[in-house]
């Protein structure tokens, strides 16, 4: 919302300058967004030196003059040939700048001449009536400056953002009563003479047939009206504050709007059949078409004024082709009306129209500015429009609006604010909202009709504490009853799920919630994947984020993407973030999933070791360790059914009998569909069931003593088949149950010369210890022989 | 005369004990006085020709001088063993360690966690909650009927199912009430979903909504909190608070911080503003507490609603949301 101080300050006295201003509005609740100066805004208009005039046969009507800014020397064409003169100093809009009638300025070309920019008229400068004549300044002004700064003219802007409770500052005379309210300078409330209250006897009749939707409808009709251009005031200020003006008319309507926040509509009168005014639902399938030339169709629960015959206006909204004011209009009919604010917004979203006249309304308005507002055209209209005569006003106001009564006591107004302001003082301060009872407890306050925003003790509440100042209010702390509550079970566990991965050498990643189907279509899922039973997003950005993500796998390979083409080699990544399936219910269910994503390098390029790249071992490593410390026994268990895995490097993960997750290598033919050039290999886990079982587990550890006797170990090497798993050899040893073993793992396997191409040689360590005593190595001997030979049988191996 | 000679000796064997610098020399040392065959006990051999007494006398003064020799040989060979060790053995110091590099947690969840633990700290309890949501907990229950303007605000993303996700965390209010008593304090962290994309905007951002239903919790006390969290966030910093509104607070506010730029001078980042706007708050509306079935003679409360990405913005000096989310690694390391 555009306030220019100009206009302001005639509806009240500004004592102080634009930014103190600003600040008072914002420290109010009224927040300004920018203070601006129009005149700047329209870019370089400047002053210049004619040097040389030329007059190019072939141009005909058209002069070129060679300027200087004082910098360069450039050529602009002219048609006012009488005006231009050698050495005269003249405005100059330069190519790029914009004119008083939104022009953009552009550098022409005409034969094989340029003008770089235009001569300005003062009324294309935006200083007065005048177009024919050129803006000549002052001889001994410098050139290259701007006119304004050469003319001393200034326009300062607020521009306000308005909050959707306060559809009363939606205009001048409400921002001016707003300041008024915070500060007390005088305001000049508006008055009308009689003479523009009577008239003569409306010549049509008026009829809400809808009154849900129309609370109040005024109008007048008036006679022969002269439709030309505005004058140059009217059109300046709709020019500060961004409106075009159209003609004396429709400008008149649009400045009261402005000037009141009272929305207009004109009717051309020689267009409203049987000169019956309807004010009505829309039929089923009415059409109309509009002023931005689109024809739309209506449906019931569309407010619509219509004449005998046709819906000529969506009210409140948009005005229709055929009835409105137009150059050939003579008679016109002038509404000024009060709309169900609900029904105009749902109208207004149903259309995807937005318009100054339906934001206000939806906002909603001051039920008695409809006859204000109507004055004060009238007062416009005859002064710029020279009707021969008008109408009585018709005022069709079915129930009279009455504020309500808010009742505030005292103690209320302490208990909420946390400390108590003196009776006089709260009383002044409500005398600025409304009509002011004081009571044995407190207040009974009628707001004005303008706010219709205050309905409840706490809104009176807010404008007492807003008024007296949110800076002037104490600073307390909560007396509360204390209570320690606990950290719920699913954020501790998340934390510490996310700090293993930190101390591994994890990133953390946050990827969109929202993914491209093509990404997931991409991963080559089954037909009845639950993965590919998604929700969608009915009104998405791009469709690159129009499905709710089933899976992390997209987001954590495009992020893997993103990170490749920008110079990264070795990437250790992982996010715990919600995936979304539909239910029976409107409501998603929504699980919390870790994935994890390993790329490239497993290390840096360094002077202690080689270049090595991330393999499944890695990624098998880095679970277990985060599986054991979470103290949760999950199976690999080989060969994962994800089809965008490599079958022969993967696992599927299980939680008991659950499938829980998966982790693996990506294939090279999916990696090469996201455009991905490297090894990637990738993991996703369901935290909600290990959640679950970390529940379950005791918080205490399972503390175990330092050893009293030493350990033994012994080696057993052997060459077998190259085909059997070391996982077969230890789950074998492991139902073996041997005595004193305390761990078992293979540390050593080697393929190559001289052992044969199908076998491998491994050697697999046995630790012993006994709790009571120093194991003898004889005993150990024994048990190792026998350990030995059965695994020999078992595979078939031979010893080494 | 015997004796001195042993008085000889003593001095000259203290004199090349000087001398010893290394092991060899201590070897040669000890072979040269202490060895079998060494001066000491040559002289001590020698003793067996002379009276009881003499011996008596000599033979201490040369086993005194064995003894004191041992000792600080041992003490010497220490010493040369220790400084051995502290040997330039051409070992190159400028080359840098193995590195075993952490990782680091997203600055999105470094604020969110240093957040809760302001608020765990007053005794707030972290809650969380759907992000895919009804239009009934995210707006109608807030006091925001489908046909107000406050909509406006708040761009949403809705489902083809007719959810929406969530376009604040302030749905977990009335999740929080309804499955609560009070009194209560809620903090409620998580991500949230608007239909704007730009430097300033993200189409999913995070918030942290608070909320502190008591018997007298106050206007007053609300702004306690509020600047409690601002210095514990940013340090000693000026604060102001501005009336707003949202359509589930009455009286409503906003809270700035001075511009940790321009330090209220004015520049690009407040434009020119000097403040940054950093939450908004207010006392709970009545029909809030209506639409949970709180007594609203009984209880009374405020709640608040912060932008993660904004304290973090400000916090880091970044000027583009869309960062947060591209997860470059160069990015992610700088938070270490
Ligand atoms: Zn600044």
């Amino acid at each position: 919302m555009k306030v220019p101080l100009s206009w302001l300050s005639e509806f009240i006295e500004l004592e102080i300058g634009p930014e103190e201003i600003a600040e008072i509005l914002t420290m109010g609740g009224v927040e300004v967004e920018a203070i601006e100066d129009p005149y700047q805004s329209l870019g370089e208009l400047i002053s210049v030196k004619i040097l040389e005039i030329l007059e190019p046969q072939e141009l005909k009507d058209l002069v070129l003059c060679k300027v200087t800014d004082g910098k360069e020397t450039f050529t602009v064409l002219t048609t006012a040939k009488e005006q231009v003169k050698l050495d005269l100093i003249i405005g100059l809009a330069k190519p790029g700048s914009m004119t008083f009638t939104f022009e953009k300025v552009e550098i022409k070309n005409i034969k094989d001449y340029k003008s770089y920019g235009m001569f300005l008229s003062p009324y294309e400068a935006g200083l007065g009536e005048e177009k024919d004549k050129l803006l000549i300044l002052p001889q001994d002004s410098p050139v290259g400056e701007s006119i304004y700064k050469i003319l001393g003219i200034s326009e300062k802007v607020l521009d306000l953002s308005i909050t959707p409770n306060r559809g009363d500052l939606l205009s001048i005379l409400g921002v001016a009563r707003e300041l008024n309210t915070l500060t007390s300078w005088k305001f000049k409330a508006p008055y009308f003479e009689d003479f523009l209250k009577e008239g003569e006897k409306f010549p049509g009749k008026i009829e809400i047939l809808d009154k849900e939707g129309c609370f109040r409808y005024a109008g007048r009709f008036f006679r022969k009206v002269k439709i030309k251009e505005s004058p140059f005031f009217v059109q300046k200020k709709l020019w500060l504050c961004g409106l075009k003006s159209i003609n004396n008319i429709v400008d008149i309507t649009n400045y009261v709007l402005l000037e009141f926040g009272q929305p207009l509509h004109a009717f051309d009168w020689e267009k409203i059949e049987e000169k019956i005014i309807k004010v009505r639902k829309a039929y089923p399938k009415e059409r109309l078409l509009m002023l931005d030339g689109i024809e739309r169709e209506l449906e019931e629960n569309d407010l619509v004024i219509a004449d005998a015959k046709k819906a000529m206006v969506l009210a409140g909204i948009m005005g229709g082709e055929i009835s409105g004011v137009s150059e050939k209009t003579e008679n016109i009919f002038l509404e000024s009306a009060w709309f169900n604010p609900k029904r105009i917004r749902k109208s207004s979203q149903r259309h995807k129209i937005v318009t100054e006249s339906s934001y206000r309304f939806e906002r909603n308005i001051d039920p008695e500015g409809v006859i204000y507002g109507l004055l004060r055209a009238t007062e416009l209209i005859l002064k710029i429009a020279e009707p021969e005569g008008y109408s009585e006003i018709i005022d069709i106001y079915p129930k009279t609006f009455f504020p309500p009564q808010i009742s505030l006591s005292k103690q209320k107004l302490t208990k909420f604010l946390g400390f108590s302001i003196p009776s006089e003082e709260v009383e002044e301060i409500l005398n600025k909202i409304g009509w002011v009872k004081k009571t044995g407890y407190g207040f009974q306050v009628v707001p004005f009709s303008y706010r219709q925003d205050i309905k409840i003790p706490e809104d009176v509440i807010e404008e007492i504490a807003r008024i007296y100042g949110y800076e002037k209010i104490p600073i307390t702390f909560p007396k509360s009853s204390l209570y320690s509550p606990e950290i719920s079970a699913q954020l501790k566990f998340e934390k510490k799920v996310k700090n293993l991965l930190k101390s591994l050498g994890f990133f953390e990643v946050i990827t969109y919630s929202f993914i491209d189907l093509a990404s997931l279509e991409k991963l080559n899922l089954a037909e009845d994947d639950l993965r590919l039973n998604f929700l969608e997003i009915a009104n998405p950005l791009s469709i690159t984020q129009s499905i709710m993500r089933t899976t992390l796998v997209p987001g954590l390979i495009e992020t893997a993407r993103f990170n490749f083409f920008r110079e990264v080699n070795s990437l250790k990544i992982f996010e715990i973030g919600k995936v979304f399936f539909p239910t029976q219910n409107i409501l998603a269910k929504e699980l919390i999933h870790l994935g994890i994503l390993i790329m490239g390098y497993a290390n840096k390029e360094v002077w202690y070791e080689d270049l090595r790249k991330f393999d499944l071992y890695d990624l098998k490593g880095y679970l277990t360790s985060i599986f054991e410390n979470l103290k949760i026994d999950i199976d690999f268990v080989p060969y994962s059914s994800e089809p965008f895995l490599k079958r022969g490097i993967s696992f599927d993960l299980y939680l008991e009998d659950r499938k829980i997750g998966f982790a693996g290598e990506i294939k090279n033919l999916i990696l090469k569909e996201f455009d991905l050039k490297t090894n990637v290999l990738i993991a996703e886990i369901n935290l909600e069931p290990l959640l679950e079982k970390q529940k379950e587990i005791k918080k205490a550890y399972e503390v175990r003593k330092p050893p009293k006797y030493p350990s033994t170990f012994r080696d057993v090497t052997c060459i077998l088949k190259k085909e059997i798993k070391i996982g077969e050899i230890l789950d074998f040893i492991k139902i073996l149950s041997i005595p004193y073993l305390e761990k078992v793992s293979c540390i050593k396997i080697y393929e190559g010369p001289p052992i044969p191409e199908d076998e491998k040689s491994i050697t697999i360590r046995f630790w012993f210890r006994a709790q009571d005593k120093t194991l003898k190595d004889e005993d150990v001997n024994k048990i190792q022989k026998e350990v030995a030979e059965k695994i020999f049988k078992r595979f078939l191996a031979k010893p080494r | 005369m015997i004796s001195e000679e042993i008085e000889k000796l003593e001095k000259e064997v203290w004199k090349d004990f000087q001398k010893i610098e290394n092991l060899y020399h201590l070897e040669d040392f000890r072979i040269k006085y202490l060895g079998k065959k060494g001066k000491i006990n040559w002289y001590l051999k020698q003793l067996k020709d002379f009276s009881l007494e003499e011996k008596k006398k000599l033979g201490s003064i040369l086993n005194q001088i064995k003894e004191e020799l041992e000792t600080k040989l041992k003490l010497k060979e220490r010493e040369i063993l220790l400084k051995e060790e502290d040997k330039d053995i051409g070992l190159d110091l400028t080359l840098p360690g193995r590195i075993f590099p952490l990782g680091t947690l997203h600055p999105i969840t470094k604020i969110i966690e240093e957040l809760c633990e302001i608020f765990l700290k007053l005794g707030f309890e972290i809650i969380t909650g759907p992000e895919i949501e009804t239009e009934y907990y995210n707006f109608t229950a807030l006091n925001i009927p489908d046909w107000h303007p406050a909509r406006d605000m708040q761009a949403t993303f809705y489902l083809k199912n007719g959810a929406l996700l969530r376009t604040h965390t302030s749905p977990m209010q009335i999740r929080a009430m309804l499955e609560r008593t009070p009194p209560l304090r809620i903090i409620a962290p998580g991500k949230v979903y608007r239909c704007d994309a730009d430097i300033r905007h993200s189409p999913m951002f995070h918030q942290l909504e608070g909320l502190m239903v008591d018997k007298d919790v106050n206007f007053s006390d609300l702004k306690g909190i509020l600047i409690y969290f601002a210095k514990e966030t940013f340090g000693e910093i000026k604060v102001r608070f501005r009336p707003s509104y949202f359509p589930f607070t009455e009286p409503s506010l906003e809270m700035d911080i001075e511009c940790v730029m321009c330090k209220g001078r004015g520049c690009k980042v407040c434009g020119n503003a000097g403040w940054l706007e950093i939450l908004g708050a207010g006392m709970v509306h009545p029909e809030v507490f209506k639409s949970v079935n709180y007594d609203i003679n009984m209880w009374q409360g405020f709640a608040f609603g912060l932008g993660i990405e904004r304290i973090a913005m400000i916090k880091y000096g970044i000027d583009d949301i869309r960062i947060f989310f591209e997860n470059h690694l160069i990015f992610l390391e700088s938070f270490k």
